[in-house]
């Protein structure tokens, strides 16, 4: 006798509600699994394809050169004399394991140069090392190529749009939940600070500039490790005016409240970054640095926040006139708490659509310098770049095809998932 | 709504001097020296070591700099220390300017920095002086470029290491014949006092130097007479005439756009030429997806989960997806070579070489017959966009109660959808039409570089690439201010079909 299922009364959280609505949707769900399977192949693109084996055995000794490779890529590790500038196919192993693609993605095969097709014949040890996808001009291997972009192209999705729904949320939230008159400081303390927004930008960022650009030209981590010292600076000296308008601020006429027009000010910001073409505005920065992949990843989020800015400025423009924010302020919760606490989670489900959308945007961006050639260093291999060396050549039909797919599967897979989430969080389907 | 308008065209202003002021910095950032980029093209930079070739060259750059309005400083203010002096600009060569900047952020001493500078042009300038022989060409050649190299190095370890080079130059003896019997003798003392001076005032600057200036702020005001305003509002009167034949520059608002780095033809011109293009094919492109997508967007909207629905909403899905540039590659690889005999199209550019004298007709056809592939990749896109984006409008609108009313009451299908339900659906496809505005000027980058079509978005590439910045800052403010507009004609266009939207004041 099967049991009957009891049937009980589901009391489900807004999340559960979300999810058992998405599940419902089995293309997206689909596009989740494969979007795993993509991120796995970015995240152990060094195993998968790699110029080293993975595990060999030579005059008796056992080596894992590919953990030994990222060992010295971390700097924990030093490659003994003998290795290091060593070409591992050359060796005679006793036993090895090779990476599912022997190559990397900037090893030139020199047997192999002039855009070798996958059917045509290579000049390759065995099948084990045959170019699947073929070759480039100067013999570089497509598929270790489209395995070492996949991970780029991840990358690229998920620290830009990291930067920009970090800007969005804060600066949308911040525009809709105070507005134009909710925001309230002192006279004292805008007096204060508005001078001392000037010296604290001479000192932290006007004395240091040279040591920045340096520092740019270097790497970015040094960059960023002088723009953390410049920003603490900063802050150390605009300490300064708050504690000087804490006892200030006493005095009746000093204290007096002056609204600030937050919704304006970001509004207006919003504006500007939307009426110029990202693209140009993009290319014409990058243009001026040294290419650096990680720069266009934060130039990608810090021009692209304003759809999800957008987006929550209009519903906290609701939620602030919903009676709980009113509780919590009638409990005597601080700002902060409301506005963290309270306001913003409640408007964050709907950005995760704007995010997946946004992904698939930032890796068509993505693809479309490299495309171009602009802003990516010659030593890393993206898909757009694959793609654009089909240009000089128009025989390599396979440089043509494989690195566009992988850009319209992936930007396929987040729409379809962005669609998803459409339809899981509409409010129309929710009865 | 007169007052709306007003209202958000006064909004303009700070946008756009936002953006001014932004494309502006980005252009002083950038390396590179604009008035030798413009040079390059008449005259070749390296000097053969005449006194006069090298005035005439310098009296050159000065003169274009000056032209160019380079020599002024570069904004309203500057905010800097105390260490800087505010007459930085007025060194003509870039490179200077930029190594004398270090090494007031080096030594911070402005009058010992400034002597070291000047005691360099001295030395320079008696190197060239000096009269011509076989004994000490070498030497003073060797000289000379040491001087050129310290117009550029700030690094004291490199700076050293050239004084010291320098030194021993000036300090080797030559073997010379007189009177039939070989003497070594000092060729090159006569240089050897001004070596010596720079070499003085160099350790001087160092020893003396006052890096405490530097975090001393100071704030300089320069007045209109500055790049910058020059840039937007020029520098000739507005109303009168100029008496001033230095003042040469109209401004951006009097549509005086400046002259390419590149061969220093106008702006507009530029930009004339490139125009036409990005709107015949943007306007060819728009007509068509717009006229595809519209009734593709209402029917399948109407049919609602049959198959015709199904069927179009996938494909547009497809379409959506795929990235255009991809789409132009696979063209360019399949259907414009001969490789895989499929040669139906040109590749690339916009009329073929032999047909540029042929009859008008003639040409046109030529021109349409090399548009197909770029306007092909242009309208799939926007098609599909448009087409998602009216069915999604359209589906709403039709799950209303007043739609359902205007069945019941037995109106005409045609007339309840095309009467009732689409003018409600529009908002979407206008707020599309707006930013149809900046596509015009600033044109598909992408399309237009994969085709070589020479429209805006080619222009703008090539001159970022070239660093041309009084052509991309025009092309940057125009699709700004019409993007601007854009948005401004949708919100207008919004309140005209949706009568529930009103700009004015309600009482």
């Amino acid at each position: 006798m099967a049991k009957e299922k009891i049937k009980r009364p589901v009391d489900k959280s807004y999340w559960g509600i979300v999810k058992s609505q998405f599940r419902k949707n089995r293309l997206a769900v689909w596009c989740l699994r494969f979007l795993v399977v993509i991120a796995i192949i970015g995240l152990l693109a060094n195993f998968l394809a790699n110029d080293k084996p993975l595990y060999c055995k030579l005059k008796g000794e056992t080596h894992f050169p590919v953990f030994k490779e990222m060992a010295v890529g971390l700097g924990l590790a030093k490659w003994d004399k003998q290795f290091a500038f060593a070409d591992w196919k050359t060796f005679d192993y006793e036993s090895v394991v090779w990476p599912l693609v022997p190559y990397s993605q900037t090893e030139m095969d020199i047997y192999n140069t002039q855009f070798v097709s996958p059917f045509a014949e290579q000049e390759v040890k065995s099948v084990q090392f045959k170019h699947w996808m073929g070759t480039d001009d100067i013999g570089r291997d497509v598929l270790a190529g489209m395995i070492h972009g996949t991970r780029i192209a991840m990358l690229v999705g998920v620290v830009s749009m990291s930067i920009s729904s970090f800007l969005g949320i804060l600066l949308g939230s911040l525009a809709g939940y105070y507005g134009d008159e909710r925001l309230k400081a002192s006279r004292i303390s805008l007096f204060l600070y508005i001078p001392f927004l000037f010296i604290g930008l001479f000192y932290s960022f006007g004395v240091s500039g040279y040591t920045l650009s340096d520092a740019l030209g270097v790497s970015i981590a040094a960059f960023l490790l002088q723009l953390l010292k410049c920003i603490f600076i900063f802050f150390l000296i605009m300490l300064v005016p708050y504690l000087l308008s804490k006892p200030l601020k006493r005095i009746p006429s000093l204290g007096r409240k002056v609204a600030i027009p937050v919704d304006i000010l970001i509004s207006r910001l919003i504006e500007v970054i939307i009426s110029i073409p990202s693209l140009l505005l993009i290319l014409s920065i990058v243009a001026l640095a040294k290419p650096s992949i990680f720069l266009v990843m934060a130039i990608i989020g810090a021009t692209s926040w304003t759809g999800i800015a957008r987006f929550i400025r209009g519903e906290l423009l609701r939620v602030r006139n919903l009676e709980y924010i009113e509780a919590a302020h009638a409990l005597g919760y601080s700002e902060a708490r409301t506005l963290f606490k309270h306001a913003i989670p409640n408007a964050l489900t709907p950005v995760l659509i704007s995010i997946a959308f946004g992904i698939a945007g930032a890796i068509l961006v993505e693809s479309s310098l490299s495309y171009l050639g602009i802003g990516v260093p010659a030593e890393v291999i993206t898909w757009g770049k694959l793609l654009s060396l089909s240009r000089q050549a128009p025989e390599a039909w396979w440089l043509a095809v494989f690195p566009g797919f992988a850009i319209f599967l992936t930007v396929t897979i987040f729409n379809l998932i962005g669609e998803g989430l459409t339809d899981a969080l509409d409010p129309r389907l929710k009865k | 709504m007169f007052q709306y308008i007003l209202k958000r065209l006064l909004f303009f202003v700070p946008t756009l001097f936002i953006i001014s002021i932004f494309s502006f910095g980005l252009s002083k950032l950038a390396p590179g020296d604009p008035v030798e980029l413009r040079l390059k093209g008449g005259m070749q930079g390296a000097s053969s070591g005449q006194l006069a070739e090298k005035q005439a060259g310098e009296r050159a750059y000065i003169e274009l700099s000056e032209k160019m309005g380079l020599n002024l400083p570069a904004f309203y203010f500057s905010l800097t220390s105390q260490a800087y002096p505010d007459t930085l600009y007025k060194i003509h060569r870039k490179y200077e300017r930029e190594t004398l900047s270090r090494l007031v952020d080096l030594y911070g001493n402005w009058p010992l920095i400034s002597a070291y500078y000047h005691n360099l042009k001295s030395l320079e300038n008696n190197l060239f002086k000096a009269p011509k022989d076989s004994l000490t060409y070498e030497r003073s050649r060797a000289i000379k470029d040491l001087t050129n190299e310290l117009y550029r190095t700030y690094e004291d370890y490199k700076i050293q290491r050239s004084l010291k080079i320098m030194d021993s130059l000036v300090a080797l003896p030559a073997t010379i014949i007189k009177d039939s019997v070989p003497v070594s003798e000092m060729t090159l003392a006569g240089q050897a006092p001004s070596v010596k001076a720079v070499v003085q005032s160099y350790q001087q600057m160092k020893r003396e130097a006052s890096p405490g200036k530097k975090y001393v702020p100071a704030l300089h005001w320069y007045g209109t007479h500055n790049q910058y305003h020059r840039w937007l509002f020029g520098d000739v009167p507005w109303f009168g005439k100029n008496d001033d034949p230095t003042k040469s520059a109209k401004g951006f608002f009097r549509l005086d756009f400046g002259e390419s780095y590149l061969d220093g033809r106008p702006v507009a011109s530029l930009i004339g030429e490139a125009i036409k293009w990005t709107m015949v094919l943007n306007l060819i492109s728009v007509l068509l997806s717009y006229s595809v997508s519209i009734p593709i967007g209402v029917n399948s909207a109407i049919r609602k989960g049959t198959l015709y629905d199904r069927i179009t909403s996938t494909a547009l899905f497809v379409f959506y997806s795929l990235p255009s540039f991809w789409i132009a590659t696979l063209l360019v690889v399949f259907v414009t070579t001969s490789e895989y005999g499929m040669d139906f199209f040109p590749t690339y550019g916009i009329e073929s070489q032999e047909l540029q004298d042929a009859a008008l007709l003639t040409r046109i056809g030529d021109w349409a017959y090399h548009l197909v592939l770029p306007v092909f990749c242009l309208t799939y896109a926007s098609f599909a966009f448009i087409s998602r984006q009216m069915r999604g409008a359209m589906v709403s609108v039709i799950n209303q109660d007043y739609i359902r009313t205007a069945n019941a009451k037995g109106l005409a299908k045609a007339k309840i959808v095309w009467k009732h339900a689409f003018r409600n659906s529009l908002i979407p496809i206008i707020t599309m039409f707006a930013s149809l505005f900046p596509l015009m000027i600033s044109g598909s980058v992408i399309i237009e570089v994969i085709f070589q079509i020479p429209g805006m978005g080619k222009l703008s590439y090539t001159s970022l690439i070239a660093r041309d910045y009084p052509v991309l800052f025009t092309i940057l403010m125009f699709s700004a201010i019409l993007t601007m507009m854009g948005m401004l004609v949708a919100d207008l266009l919004y309140a005209l079909v949706d009568p529930r939207i009103s700009y004015t004041k309600k009482k």
